[in-house]
């Protein structure tokens, strides 16, 4: 039998089996993921920097707690867990006292001592810093390191909240006299390789104080800036681990038994005010846009069901301070809203605009189901929908009537909702301007002052109810913040609350199946 | 010739330097503070003490023309100066990245001619046969669908379902070879199915006009076999137009391949760009915009310089 082969037939072939023949080795990379106890994870950006003490965004964060460690931490619960420092307590209302474990070491061997804390509250504190609690260390008088692991730190004013500064991971220990730029940590991972814009790669620190932590032998942190991307990316088994969830896969991502979701309420969504404008300097107005918003629609619209309606403070149910009775101050009630109104003199209605950005799909949707209940009562706000980086500038100086923002406090404790809160303070891209309530700067700072909880209780209830007559912002939504990763994925914990952005922390016990 | 090119190089400087100045002076006067936003990150409430501070470290509080001349004066030095960001030096940062885009726009020229030119000269040879009305309907396709729809579907089918490549990423040729090529297969392709019809329909209506010159027939009428008279002669003829066209696609796309980088997380220039933007970081900005102006020129260029070559009756005396 002879076969007539032509030359167009014989490439065909030739071709069609190199293809087939490929096909092996073309899957070898998109099965990268949980190889030799190697965590891959989806982070939703690459660090703008990873300089210890700034507040450069929630990637950054998430880095940060893989290769430093504080004085405390956050467990599973939210509750302070003990991280370099051993125990802590306060001798006086004025006096913090904090024993460092000593086998705590930075991942270059060397121990970690009160000289190291101390050079770093002074590095923070200093005239020309940039640190995010720079303004938060003011308060702080005098810092005394009797031994290696004792450091004293005596606050001009009783500070009862001063725990909840050092388990931020904007407050990382560093060795003293590191250069901030490249600063060595005590954290249980240490960064072995960059691509700058993709990938991050760390290894276990050998020398992390915890005994068998981490359990994992690396992470390769990969940049997955598309969201849709990031989720495709973890369904074809390429990643581990993703952060920011999109709220239209996480069904999809529940229903798939191979992957587990992680997803609390999170960071909320609110309304804030320029006190300056006519007519929102009057709280009957702001009180009456309070009651005009069914906030369902916000949940529906800009998170496909995945949040919560919050018509009070942003204080989570699970919160000691919660305070059931207030839970529905700002219930939507368009006649009361209306009725407000006319009791201000704008019964007839009145037009403003509302920033927010075109920038990001969910404050977007959140300023245009706004703009529809404040037409419902007789309010005609234009949308301004710049880009993100105009919008930043424009609210922090004030050039807004209402604005949207999505954020969330640095705890779940009601202090941190001081830099919402506080009118006094000079005009952000967090809260309202040129609206000062002084007698909720007063309950807040009594707040900070007590260290009885159920008196801190009693007054941070008190301060909720000036809130909701005085309005100072209006609370809309929780929104789920989600991880999602393989369910060969054991120990990873989703922070409940407003400290999902710590659950970074959780990973030194995250191992894989 | 000689003149010619010095001459070209003078007004490429030229023009590299206004499009400089002109970013520069425009990223000012737009809003958005790079000290404000950095301190901003997370949406939280910036010390307006802190921001000055920062402003001051990062020298953005000194008069515009002094900022503008500093950097000039730092650009003849070959420095593209530090981002405001993390104070990485910007060139190197381009040099890591530009090359990882050079290497994407590459592989999808390479595609889109392999793909675009036989099938141009093969439908012109058949003009309104069924093989060119189907050759040409499936090029328009392939020009109307965006980019990004291209990339999202080859995500969906090639990661999701059949799972043979990953959705996207990036790893070092130095690292994984293998990998570094199954991970630009399908960023690069997204690119080339655009721009391979493109070149098909170029290829086509230029091989057209040229197999009805008087000189095509003659070589029929001499007995010049047909595959001499396609590649020798009406080819050759075709190719200026094609070349044109074709530069002008790949000088789009040094800057243009933002969305193709984003959907596959390809770290390039392109994506960089928009970050830098977002960020406000202006050395970033100004030094990728100079980079990507100078490609642009040189690329330019080099098309004028390849038509002498390509047609022997174009010559540049003056």
């Amino acid at each position: 039998m002879s076969i007539n082969l032509s030359r167009r037939t014989f490439i065909g072939a030739a071709a069609s089996i190199g293809a087939t023949a490929s096909l092996p080795f073309l899957r070898i990379p998109g099965a990268r993921a949980a190889e030799n106890g190697i965590l891959t994870f989806g982070l939703s950006s690459y660090p703008p920097n990873l300089q210890p003490w700034s507040q450069s965004g929630t990637a950054a964060g998430t880095v940060k707690l893989l290769i430093h460690r504080g004085l405390l931490s956050y467990g599973p619960k939210g509750e302070y867990t003990p991280e370099l420092a051993e125990s802590w307590a306060n001798e006086n209302p004025t006096t913090w006292v904090f024993k460092l474990r000593p086998n705590a070491k930075f991942s270059n061997g060397n121990k970690v001592t009160s000289a190291d804390v101390k050079w770093c509250i002074e590095q923070i504190a200093a005239e020309k810093s940039t640190a995010f609690f720079r303004s938060e260390f003011q308060g702080i008088a005098q810092v005394d390191t009797p031994n290696d692991e004792t450091v004293r730190i005596i606050t001009k004013e009783p500070i009862s909240t001063l725990p909840l500064w050092f388990a931020s991971y904007n407050l990382p220990i560093i060795p003293k006299g590191s250069d901030l730029s490249n600063p060595i940590g005590a954290g249980p991972f240490v960064i072995t390789g960059q691509e700058r814009g993709a990938s991050i790669t760390l290894e276990a620190s050998p020398h992390y104080y915890k005994a068998g932590f981490p359990k994992l032998k690396g992470i390769q942190i990969v940049v997955y800036a598309d969201e849709n991307l990031r989720v495709a990316a973890l369904q074809a088994g390429n990643v581990d681990l993703i952060e920011y969830v999109p709220w239209q896969s996480m069904d999809a991502v529940a229903a798939n038994n191979a992957l587990k979701l992680d997803a609390v309420d999170g960071p909320f969504m609110c309304l804030l005010f320029n006190g300056a404008k006519k007519p929102f300097g009057d709280p009957r107005v702001r009180k009456a846009i309070a009651h005009s918003i069914r906030r369902e629609d916000i949940v529906k619209a800009a998170f496909f069901g995945r949040g919560t309606p919050l018509a009070h403070l942003p204080i989570s149910n699970d919160s000691p301070f919660f305070n059931a009775d207030l839970a529905d101050g700002w219930k939507y009630d368009p006649t009361l809203a209306k009725k407000l109104l006319a009791e201000a003199g704008v019964g007839s209605g009145f037009s403003c605009n509302i920033l927010s950005t075109a920038q990001y799909g969910m404050l977007k949707s959140t300023a245009e189901v706004v703009q529809q209940h404040l037409a419902e009562v007789g309010i005609q706000a234009e949308l301004n929908l710049p880009d993100w980086s105009t919008r930043v500038q424009l609210a922090n100086r004030g050039q807004f009537d209402i604005a949207v923002h999505g954020t969330a406090a640095d705890s779940n404790d009601p202090d941190a909702l001081t830099s919402f809160l506080d009118g006094s303070l000079p005009p952000s891209i967090s809260r309202s301007t040129n609206l000062p309530v002084p007698k909720i700067q007063t309950l807040l700072k009594a707040g900070r002052a007590e260290f009885d909880l159920e008196k801190r209780k009693a007054i941070y209830h008190e301060m909720e109810k000036v809130a909701l007559e005085e309005v100072p912002m209006v609370g809309l939504c929780w929104r789920k913040q989600g991880y999602a990763m393989q369910s060969r994925v054991n120990g990873f914990k989703n922070l409940p609350g407003q400290l999902t952005f710590f659950s970074g922390v959780t990973l030194e016990g995250v191992s894989l199946a | 010739m000689a003149i010619y090119v010095l001459k070209r190089i003078g007004l490429a400087m030229m023009l590299v330097w206004l499009v400089a100045t002109l970013i520069f002076m425009i990223l000012h006067a737009v809003p958005g503070d790079p000290a404000e936003l950095l301190l901003s990150q997370g949406g939280v409430a910036p010390d307006p003490a802190q921001v000055e501070e920062l402003r001051e470290q990062l020298g953005l509080n000194l008069p515009l023309l002094t900022q503008y001349w500093n950097y000039l004066s730092g650009v003849l030095q070959g420095d593209l100066g530090s981002s405001l960001q993390d104070g990485h030096a910007v060139a190197e940062e381009i040099w890591l990245r530009l090359p990882r885009t050079l290497e994407l726009i590459g592989a999808a020229a390479l595609l889109s001619l392999l793909i675009g030119l036989p099938t141009g000269i093969l439908a012109a040879r058949r003009v309104n046969t069924l093989l060119d009305r189907v050759l040409s309907v499936t090029a328009s396709v392939f020009l109307s669908i965006p980019v990004f729809v291209v990339g999202t579907l080859s995500v969906l089918i090639f990661s999701q379902q059949l799972r043979i490549v990953p959705a996207g990423g990036y790893t070092p040729p130095s690292k994984d070879l293998m990998g570094h090529l199954v991970l630009l297969a399908m960023p690069a392709g997204t690119i080339a199915v655009g721009l391979a019809a493109v070149v098909f329909r170029t290829t086509r209506n230029a091989m057209l006009e040229i197999l009805g010159r008087d000189f095509v027939r003659a070589a029929h009428a001499k007995g010049v076999k047909e595959k001499r008279i396609v590649v020798h002669h009406v080819l050759r003829n075709a190719l200026i137009p094609i070349v044109t066209v074709f530069a002008l696609q790949i000088g789009t796309l040094l800057g243009g391949t933002v969305l193709v980088e984003y959907v596959f997380n390809w770290p390039g220039l392109s994506g960089y760009l928009v970050r830098s933007v977002e960020a406000r970081d202006y050395p970033e900005v100004v030094g990728i915009v100079l980079v990507i102006s100078i490609l642009f020129v040189l690329l330019n260029l080099a098309v004028d310089l390849l038509y002498a070559a390509l047609d022997p009756r174009v010559r540049y005396a003056r």
